[in-house]
């Protein structure tokens, strides 16, 4: 899902540079956990405002059901799209991560600039075998996460990262 | 560091060194007696490098088996150490494990220092107690309360102050803190970016200084040492920093602000800037608070007036309110009185302040960008105000004052043209190429699209914004963290989007809604000049 809407102008907003930069995509299964995470915060608001409205009978606790489930479904839609749209390249002395449908992020990170990687994997994550690299600057505001890739994946990224900042070290 | 159980643990105890003649400090514990015989060695002043690992640590160290606590809270105290001084209980409960052998005993705070904040905690009582209690409880109960609530502050802090110690052991400064909850930090010197001391005006009455240590990635000011004797900060200081490997430039004590009229030194190195005081007072008249407030005073006279009652708790109120919102340029005012730029080697000296003196030194190669703004009503003058922005500093404080932030209080274009090129060698701060975003960026910024810009220099990426009070951010090639472009939803039809460069501490340099090639473009190019700017230095 590469430029969604064909009438973008020749440069794609989320494709600088094309002919240098091979992006990789993450794992579709982080559809599945994302779908999961939102399955069960939905079922637990569902759940709730279906007793009240059994209980209550008020026609606006309806309502609310009927948004909730609605809000759910397209959010449901978003992730499907949104993990399409996630990407990351590595390149000679950066690493590009895109992501985000609505706003759309594209960070630039040099690898000298990088203080130290995180690699993580919650319990859902790992029930899929997924796990999530996120490169941490000096900068609060750098947002380099790279979520939904495969263990043997991320530690080669992880490795390759650290290696590549060692080589390239520099303060601040 | 005494295990209760008086068994091995103790000889860590005996083996305490003697109080350091060149660290005259009455108020530290004394070494207790040694009563485990002849297994202590002399230690040296400094806890030497074979005595702790990195982490201070020796692997014997944890003691053997659960700690004994004593729920009872009566510390058995080593037999003769004993008195004022005991080993206080934080050390019994194993929160803190016996020091490696040679390190050297917990400091306490000056004993003034419960005194100072209860005092400061008796501003707090007052204000939190407000003038409507006083007029409802009458003026003799207001006094009672008062009296109470400082008393207790102050019970409270003289527990905190008998709980809280420091030492050095190995490379790291422990400050032991807390009564219920114990609280051991340890702060490794090798990370310690700055060590001010830091004199409030009730410490410059009483002789006596706060010590603040300044870490990389520290969310804030870690560990205000707060208060020791001027001396002794100062030699703390000294102490820290050497151990941290970084001997200070100066003479000892140039950064020891003595209090009183007395002489001052004067900041060391090249003058480069003084700001005169009174062009301080009238640059904060042209504020808005300033600027409204006769407006509030007659609004709130005619109020009286036509009510007919001048009661003194409305008046009292009245002036409360009016202090409140006076509160930020009396301060600004206070902060910035007699500020001195000074140039020396790499570094910059700003000194300032009328009630609270400091003097800061920020290091050139760890400014990350340069903020200049220009106030509304001070165009009238034709002024602007310098900020930096330096990494290591915590960003996360709501009170600003300590962050060495200030470059310039008050100026004119000149002297900040000037100053900026003495802080960014090359950089014309009235030479910067600006250019403006597409005129469809209307749609998203009606009024400010004319004043937005962003430019490429030879050495500095620039951006312009405000339309009331006009900004212009300088960031150094060298200094940009991250790129980041977004784009957002209404930007993607006007085919604009938004260039962020990302720097160690504020917010960078944001250029908002360029035209979309135009965008790429600066994004490849600020990642281009940046790593070429890390090449060369």
């Amino acid at each position: 899902m590469n430029g969604p809407e064909p009438a973008q102008p020749p440069v794609s907003a989320l494709e600088p540079w094309p002919d240098t930069v091979r992006w990789q995509p993450i794992s579709r299964d982080l559809i599945w956990v994302e779908l999961l995470r939102l399955a069960t915060g939905l079922a637990v608001l569902l759940v709730g405002l279906g007793v009240g409205w059994a209980l209550s009978g008020h026609r606006l606790v309806g309502v609310a059901f009927g948004v909730v489930l609605l809000l759910g479904l397209w959010r449901a839609v978003a992730i499907v799209r949104a993990v399409h749209a996630w990407g990351y390249a590595e390149r000679e002395n950066d690493l590009l991560v895109r992501h985000g449908l609505l706003v759309r992020r594209l960070s630039i990170v040099p690898y000298s600039r990088m203080q130290f990687v995180d690699v993580s994997a919650g319990p859902l994550e790992r029930a899929f075998g997924l796990a999530t690299v996120q490169l941490h600057t000096a900068a609060a505001a750098s947002d380099a996460r790279v979520p939904g890739l495969r263990p043997a994946e991320a530690s080669r990224l992880r490795d390759r990262l650290t290696a590549l900042g060692e080589d390239r070290a520099e303060g601040l | 560091m005494t295990e209760s159980s008086g068994g091995p643990e103790v000889a860590p105890d005996c083996a305490r060194e003697p109080a350091d003649p060149a660290w005259p400090d009455p108020w530290s514990r004394p070494a207790g007696p040694p009563d485990g015989g002849g297994a202590a060695s002399p230690a040296p002043p400094v806890a030497p490098p074979t005595a702790a690992g990195p982490h201070g640590e020796p692997a014997a160290g944890p003691p053997a088996g659960p700690p004994v606590g004593h729920p009872g809270g009566t510390p058995p105290t080593v037999p003769g150490a004993a008195g004022p001084w005991a080993t206080p209980p934080a050390e019994i409960a194993g929160i803190t494990p016996a020091g490696p052998p040679g390190a050297e005993p917990r400091q306490r705070l000056h004993p003034l220092s419960p005194m100072l904040h209860g005092a400061k905690s008796l501003v707090v009582v007052i204000a939190g107690l407000s003038w409507s209690t006083l007029s409802r409880v009458g003026f003799g109960w207001f006094v009672a309360m008062v009296v109470v609530l400082a008393l207790g502050a102050t019970v409270l802090a003289v527990v905190s102050w008998w709980n809280t110690g420091y030492h050095i052991v190995g490379r790291e400064l422990r400050i032991h803190e807390g009564l219920l909850w114990r609280r051991t930090r340890a702060i490794p010197l090798e990370r310690l970016q700055a060590v001010e001391v830091v004199r409030p005006l009730l410490a410059q009455l009483t002789g006596l200084a706060e010590l603040r240590l300044e870490v990389v990635g520290g969310g804030k000011t870690e560990a205000p040492l707060a208060y020791l004797g001027v001396g002794d900060a100062a030699a703390l200081r000294q102490r820290l920093l050497s151990v941290a490997g970084r001997a200070p430039a100066h003479q000892p004590g140039a950064a020891v602000v003595p209090g009183g009229p007395g002489p001052r030194p004067e900041a060391t190195g090249r003058p480069l800037h003084a700001v005169r005081n009174a062009d301080l007072l009238v640059s904060q008249l042209l504020t808005p608070q300033a600027f409204l407030l006769p407006l509030g005073v007659v609004f709130v006279v005619a109020q009286f007036l036509s009510e007919g009652s001048w009661s003194f708790i409305a008046v009292a109120s009245t002036l409360t309110a009016m202090a409140g919102v006076l509160l930020q340029p009396v301060r600004r005012v206070l902060d910035d009185w007699n500020f001195r730029l000074a140039r020396e080697d790499d570094s910059l000296r700003v000194r300032n302040g009328l009630l609270e003196t400091r003097v800061q030194t920020v290091p050139l190669d760890r400014v990350q960008t340069v903020g200049v703004t220009w106030p509304l009503l001070w165009r009238v003058k034709g002024w602007l105000r310098l900020r930096l922005e330096v990494a290591g500093y915590s960003t996360g404080e709501p009170d600003d004052r300590n962050r060495p932030d200030r470059l310039l209080p008050v100026g004119d274009l000149p002297t900040g043209v000037r100053i900026v090129a003495e802080v960014l060698p090359g950089v014309r701060l009235t030479g910067l190429p600006l250019a403006p975003p597409p005129a469809r960026a209307r749609w998203l910024r009606p009024l400010s699209v004319r004043v937005l810009g962003a430019g490429l220099d030879e050495r500095v990426f620039a951006v312009r914004s405000g339309l009331l009070t006009r900004r212009l951010v300088i960031v150094p090639y060298a200094r940009i963290q991250s790129v980041r472009v977004v784009q957002g939803p209404v930007q993607r039809r006007l085919r604009l989007a938004t260039v962020h460069a990302d720097t160690a501490s504020g917010g960078g340099a944001v250029a908002h809604h360029r035209d979309l090639a135009e965008a790429w473009v600066l994004a490849a190019e600020l990642t281009a000049r940046s790593h070429a700017a890390r090449r060369t230095g």
